[in-house]
């Protein structure tokens, strides 16, 4: 009895000391946590509630800055942008993405090669990206005046960047230009690791290629999937980069999104208050994507 | 606004400039020097490029630590269009260099306003800026009757023009509203770009364009009775401008389509001038310093011409005016002696400025009264006569106003903005107007319309 509690008491010493220890490992993170993320968001939600410049104090002005951004016509418009950003590429990309690796997982030579081919894109600074398909797309000087002098005159003089019609979509091409060889990645990780015998009990079964990919690879990949779909959804809500380097949410807000409509907000209006309250939206509206996709997994989905 | 990407290329190609002038030497010997003796003043530059910057270190920064019994000048260079959210980033935090530029008078009202910049009267006094800076100047700079920013990098728009291409046309420079109509036509229908223009690379020059057209259409008098708050922006006289550029764009004048007005970039549209596929530009004096660069290819030359009057009554040579920075005196500067030591070095020694101003052309343009002969047998005779041209005009009130100098920053964004909505058909020439009107009325009641200079013509 005493030996049991004298062993009892050792163990229990040993898990306050690794206990110990885990925090002590911990502590710096926490402290750049804190400093870092909790500090300035504490202060965002603060700023929401007033209105700032961002110099010299700030005036409490409650739920004001929430009220103007229900009513704010620009806001509606931008976040519209958002969605129609959203849905392109939770298909495009991703589509590419799915086709790209099945294609590479059917071939062994040369794969490495068009792995890194696919992957470039992605490494590449967005500026110099942008940068690259403002000169390709250039209405008097891109590819449309070039195969307009091999007598393919169809894209000569468009602008794609400067026409309300096309912005947004052509901006969400440059950006999934360099977005999906790294979706083509993941899938092709995932593929990998379906069983392959999955795939002979179905050739058996007489399964074609389209049910094999249905009901073997889909599912064999579907956690990678609804990875790429909530990191889809949360980045193109955030999305900032491409647009403000190439568009900036022109022309006349055609490609305005939040994030580049908050900027402004904050940086050329100086409504660092009403730019906080739009960002907490934001922050809102993708916490509201993990939280639906937690319940569901809560409720036994599997993703 | 502020830093156009225009700019910016130019001060980065500026270092070629810079570093063939070779005036290190006789700015060495321009000595200047005041109450700045010892200690440190820290200054954030917005000057970008390895040449300019080893120039400004070797023939500013070092002349002025010698002449100022050893004051360490710590010179930090900042991109231009971060500036701003850096100086306010560092000034949130009770921090900043000593020295604060800003992007004009409207951001320098909200600093004073904040209490964060120190009075320069005293300054002013001990070195005689009354005496050595264009009055108009100082009048900018002063709020509620005490001088806090000195108005720097002078600015206005220009037309410039490919001088071979007019030549061999038989074209001249317009000088009147038919004049400029009738050569626009001519050249479009030869198949050139009558303006070479765009904002492609940068969304908010479009400001560029209301600024040209309420000054000389509307007029610099009627521009300061509605910037004073006596008539509204909704006049008629301003939606009259308005539609008139919106006409010319949609005439594809302007970049040759709308939508090519939208899409095309600095570099594209320069190099149309330079080519001789376009025949003018409309653009900022900043343009001065690299518009060599684009007739290199062509071989052709260029000049530029007062922007004409699109309206009887309008003054022929007028010169809006543009403030591309402040300088000022950070309230909690260490040692605002040797800033202000600095500050007077910088700008209002006229022989240094004028070296200074050769060496990145009419870049760094300080508020002084120049002739022609003040400047350096180095400077092109274009770019010596346009500094003159400007200073001259500005001294005699024969100036306009720039939409990034003398309207508040969210009026000056909602014409960033709303602009491009009027070409695209979104909203009319009088709605723009009208939501301008209401924004600007809401601003000046909150006080941050910065201080209006009254033209000479201003009743």
């Amino acid at each position: 009895m005493a030996q049991g509690a004298a062993k009892s008491a050792s163990t229990g010493g040993l898990r306050r000391r690794r206990l110990l220890s885990a925090w002590l490992f911990m502590v710096p993170l926490l402290v750049v946590n804190l400093l870092v993320i909790l500090g300035p968001s504490v202060a965002t939600v603060y700023y929401s509630f007033t209105e700032w410049s961002g110099i010299g104090p700030a005036e409490w002005v409650g739920l004001q800055n929430y009220r103007d951004i229900v009513a704010d016509v620009d806001f509606w418009s931008a976040l519209l942008h958002n969605l129609i950003w959203t849905m392109i590429f939770l298909t495009v990309p991703i589509g590419m993405g799915l086709l790209g690796a099945f294609l590479l997982s059917q071939i062994t030579r040369f794969q490495m090669i068009f792995r890194v081919l696919y992957f470039i894109p992605y490494v590449i600074a967005s500026v110099v990206n942008a940068a690259l398909w403002q000169n390709i797309l250039d209405p008097s000087r891109g590819i449309g005046s070039a195969l307009a002098t091999v007598g393919i005159p169809f894209l000569d003089g468009v602008s794609f960047f400067g026409s309300e019609r096309l912005a947004l979509p052509a901006v969400a091409f440059v950006d999934n230009w360099h977005w999906w060889g790294f979706v083509v990645l993941l899938f092709l990780t995932a593929l990998q690791s379906v069983d392959k015998e999955l795939y002979e009990a179905a050739k058996m079964d007489g399964a074609n290629r389209w049910q094999q990919f249905i009901n073997v690879t889909i599912p064999g990949i579907r956690a990678t999937l609804v990875f790429v779909v909530l990191i889809t959804i949360i980045g193109s809500l955030l999305v900032f980069d491409y647009i403000y380097i190439i568009t900036q949410g022109g022309p006349a807000g055609a490609s305005e999104v939040v994030g580049t409509l908050m900027y402004k907000e904050a940086f050329a209006r100086f409504e660092a208050g009403y730019a906080a309250a739009m960002g907490l939206g934001l922050s809102f509206m993708s916490g509201l994507v993990i939280v639906v996709f937690l319940f569901l997994r809560r409720r036994g989905w599997e993703i | 606004m502020h830093a156009h990407i225009s700019r910016r290329q130019f001060l980065a190609r500026g270092g070629k400039a810079a570093l063939g002038v070779g005036l290190a030497g006789s700015l060495l010997s321009g000595c200047g020097g005041g109450g700045g003796g010892g200690g440190q003043v820290t200054y954030w530059s917005n000057l970008e490029g390895s040449g300019p910057q080893a120039y400004f270190k070797k023939s500013i920064e070092k002349p002025f630590e010698k002449a100022n019994g050893g004051t360490d000048l710590k010179v930090t260079f900042q991109p231009p269009d971060e500036m701003d959210r850096l100086v306010r980033t560092a000034l949130q935090g009770g921090e900043g260099p000593d020295i604060i530029m800003t992007p004009g008078p409207a951001y320098a009202q909200e600093y004073i306003d904040a209490n964060l910049f120190a009075e320069l009267d005293d300054y002013s006094s001990e070195y005689k800026w009354e005496d050595k800076l264009l009055g108009w100047a100082l009048d900018l700079g002063r709020y509620e009757d005490k001088l806090y920013a000195i108005p720097y990098q002078l600015q206005t728009m220009l037309l410039y023009y490919n001088k071979t291409l007019f030549e061999d046309k038989g074209m001249a420079p317009p000088k009147n509203r038919d004049e400029l109509e009738a050569m626009a036509e001519e050249l479009q229908g030869q198949g050139i770009t009558p303006f070479a223009a765009g904002i492609g690379d940068d969304p908010a020059a479009i400001e560029w364009f209301p600024t040209v057209f309420w000054n000389h259409y509307s007029g610099p008098d009627a521009l300061y009775q509605a910037l004073t708050g006596e008539i509204p922006f909704s006049d008629p006289i301003f939606v009259e401008a308005i539609d008139l550029f919106n006409s010319y764009v949609q005439k594809g004048w302007f970049g040759g389509s709308q939508e090519k007005f939208f899409s095309n970039g600095f570099d594209a549209l320069h190099a149309d001038l330079g080519d001789g596929k376009a025949g003018t530009n409309v653009e900022g004096s900043w343009f001065l310093a690299t518009i060599n660069d684009y007739f290199e290819n062509s071989g052709d030359a260029w000049d530029w011409a007062p922007l004409p009057p699109l309206r009887s009554g309008v003054p022929a040579e007028l010169y809006e005016l543009g403030i591309g920075s402040t300088l000022s005196v950070n309230g909690r500067a260490e040692n605002a002696e040797g800033a202000a030591a600095f500050i007077d070095y910088l700008v209002a020694d006229k022989k240094r400025a004028a070296e200074w101003m050769a060496a990145v052309p009419s870049a760094f343009n300080a508020p002084l009264p120049f002739s022609e002969s003040d400047f350096p047998s180095s400077m092109d005779e274009r770019v010596a006569r346009q500094l003159a041209a400007l200073s001259q005009a500005t001294n005699q009130g024969n100036f306009g106003y720039t939409a990034w100098t003398f309207w508040p920053s969210k009026s000056d964004v909602y014409i960033q903005e709303e602009m491009q909505k009027v070409l695209t058909g979104d909203i009319t020439a009088a709605e723009f107007c009208r939501g301008l009107d209401e924004q600007f009325t809401e601003e000046r009641k909150e006080g941050a319309v910065p201080k209006i200079i009254k033209p000479g013509g201003a009743a």
